[in-house]
């Protein structure tokens, strides 16, 4: 498949084939679910409510949610909208479902309806198919995404736009090297061509929906440099099959410096790439994950990372930040937890509002170096693919150009080793093949030696497991005992 | 003596590699001769590779929250084919909520796991009852 737009023909003859993989999908029509969206009021609407908390200087606060059963989903969302002030709601989708599973969530829904309680880590979409989307999102007040882990998520696209969300988080990469073992990267960059190209006809008949490529990755010690590439190279292919709004995230390293320069030069970057591929009409916004990696279980110590997210999050001039619970360290939370770490994270987003940080030396050092690391692998990938990203990235993940630490994808080369410098900025210990110069490598090695001194030992592979469970261990760097 | 071959992996459709990768260097360091199957390991996957191997341990990882589901019936499956003797050890976020641990324990040892861990288990003592449930069935 080329890297161009999807045609109309192409998209119908892929689309009447999808629709028979499961009965949900059978018979549904585009038009209806268009209609479907042109009747859901304005304030509902995820791609504006991103555009005017953009133009507001906001930060909107999101929660991540999903329960097996319809009306339990309905009072889960209902409960984080009243009781947790969220802005914006999810739909999480349960892993079954992120595979195509349909089956096993079928078995999953009627196991939660004997347990009176949901076995399933998210809401299943498809089995519940068209009505079941239309009852949740009818149901709340806010804009609500489909929030999911799904390298070939063709039908619950189909589904849940037609189901009345209105924005869809994911991407042909970032949902395929974090979130599965064995799908080849073409094939999941293809089938998320049909997904934009999919947001790109409801956009043409004048329905914003938002995009939102999933910043975090693997969530463990990433890099700015390597989820940015991605972000950007995912906003590219989106923009190409119609796409309009874009929100690209970055998940919390915990070096303050850092993570603002991160936000800052993501902004940047992809304005000056969606430049460099001729786009000009689209609407950017940002998100941030508060820390993705492992939590304490303390729960008093984890609404400590929760409101240092939120806190970031606010500096970095993040347009949204997606919240934690202090049930994260045990796993799902219950609605009482997700509501908590929503309320942890108004408050100390609202005392900061008002508040203004200038961008000092110590960001700009960080910024410059984010955007050389970004625009080398960035040149790599341009160069293998001659002159084409989309081949240039599936080449680039071949060869270990391109490369997310602990990702369980085989077609993920595996050999970056990133872990902390001596004030927790996640430097790059092992590069790999990645598409770094030696200057850049340099000025990482240094940064690291730093550390090995202050700590008495030499730089090793012992300091990237310490740095994994420094943070539900208590800290941010993970010395020696 | 030869390393004691054992058999790690994440089951069902749980994608969670990074302790995967942790738990792999660590019982390799800790002497044991480790087969990793990665993330996303059937029953099925599992069993093959302890025959294959001649494996005296199954660790089974789940954090994602289907492990009730995803975990029952391995003991039954390893019996049908003749690994009685096997053990079956599971741990991470094994079910969906925060639920205290000796609920979550009665619910796996029920299922014919000889050991249970929650996600803040010390690896040293993982090791430590490993090598001693291993000795005590060679006995």
């Amino acid at each position: 498949m080329s890297s161009s737009k999807l045609s109309i023909e192409k998209f119908n003859e892929i689309r009447q084939e999808i629709l028979q993989t499961w009965p949900t999908g059978h018979g549904l029509s585009l038009e209806e679910g268009i209609a479907y969206q042109k009747a859901i009021p304005e304030a509902k609407n995820f791609a504006v409510a991103m555009r005017k908390a953009s133009q507001a200087g906001k930060t909107l606060l999101q929660p991540r949610a999903g329960v097996a059963l319809i009306q339990d989903h309905i009072k889960l969302l209902q409960y984080l909208e009243n009781e947790g002030e969220a802005d914006l709601l999810p739909t999480t989708i349960d892993a079954y479902t992120r595979q195509n599973r349909y089956q096993e969530a079928a078995v999953g829904i009627e196991k939660s309806l004997q347990a009176r309680t949901s076995l399933l880590n998210g809401f299943p979409a498809v089995n519940h198919g068209l009505t079941g989307c239309r009852q949740v999102t009818e149901a709340v007040k806010s804009p609500i995404q489909v929030r999911h882990g799904t390298p070939d998520a063709r039908l619950l696209a189909e589904i849940t736009l037609a189901g009345g969300f209105t924005s869809y988080e994911g991407g042909g990469i970032s949902y395929n090297i974090p979130y599965t073992k064995k799908v080849p990267l073409q094939k999941s960059i293809d089938d998320w061509k049909y997904v934009d190209r999919l947001v790109g006809i409801y956009e043409e008949n004048g329905i914003h929906i938002n995009r939102e490529p999933f910043g975090p990755l693997t969530g463990t010690l990433v890099p700015p440099f390597v989820s940015h590439v991605v972000a950007i190279i995912e906003g590219i292919l989106a923009l190409r099959q119609g796409v309009k709004s874009i929100t690209l995230g970055y998940g919390q390293g915990g070096n303050l410096f850092q993570d603002v320069a991160a936000l800052i030069s993501l902004k940047n970057l992809a304005h000056e790439f969606f430049a460099r591929e001729g786009f000009k009409d689209y609407e950017l916004t940002t998100v941030f994950h508060q820390w993705m990696g492992g939590f304490p279980e303390d729960e008093a110590k984890a609404f400590g990372v929760i409101s240092w997210g939120a806190a970031v999050a606010v500096l970095a001039g993040a347009d949204k930040v997606i919240v934690k619970s202090p049930h994260e360290a045990m796993g799902i939370p219950t609605k009482e937890a997700n509501a908590q770490g929503l309320r942890c994270t108004r408050q100390a987003v609202s005392m900061l509002r008002d508040q203004k940080f200038p961008i000092g030396s110590e960001h700009r050092v960080e910024i410059e170096q984010i955007e050389k690391e970004v625009r080398s692998i960035m040149e790599a990938v341009y160069r293998l693919g001659n002159g084409d990203i989309e081949a240039g990235i599936v080449a680039a993940f071949e060869a270990g150009v391109m490369d997310v630490p602990f990702a369980p994808s085989v077609y993920n080369h595996g050999k970056i080793l990133p872990m902390r410098d001596n004030n927790g900025f996640i430097r790059v210990f092992n590069k790999g093949n990645l598409a770094l110069s030696d200057d850049i490598m340099a000025y990482h090695r240094e940064k690291l030696e730093e550390r090995a001194k202050a700590e008495g030992r030499n730089v090793c592979f012992q300091m990237v497991t310490d740095d994994i469970y420094a943070i539900s261990k208590g800290a941010l760097v993970g010395r020696p005992r | 003596m030869s390393a004691t071959n054992i058999v790690l992996g994440v089951i069902g459709f749980d994608c969670h590699s990074v302790g995967n990768k942790i738990l792999e260097a660590w019982f390799t360091e800790s002497g044991f001769k480790v087969t990793n199957l990665g993330v996303m390991v059937s029953q099925e996957e599992f069993i093959a590779a302890a025959i294959e191997t001649d494996a005296k341990a199954i660790l089974v990882s789940s954090l994602y929250g289907h492990g009730e589901i995803d975990c029952a019936g391995l003991r039954e499956k390893c019996i049908e084919k003749g690994l009685e003797d096997l053990l079956l050890y599971v741990g991470g976020n094994l079910v969906v909520g925060k639920t205290p641990f000796p609920q979550v324990e009665e619910k796996f040892l029920k299922m014919g796991y000889d050991r249970v861990f929650g996600p803040d288990c010390s690896l040293e003592k993982v090791s430590e009852m490993l090598k001693a449930d291993i000795a005590a069935k060679a006995r």
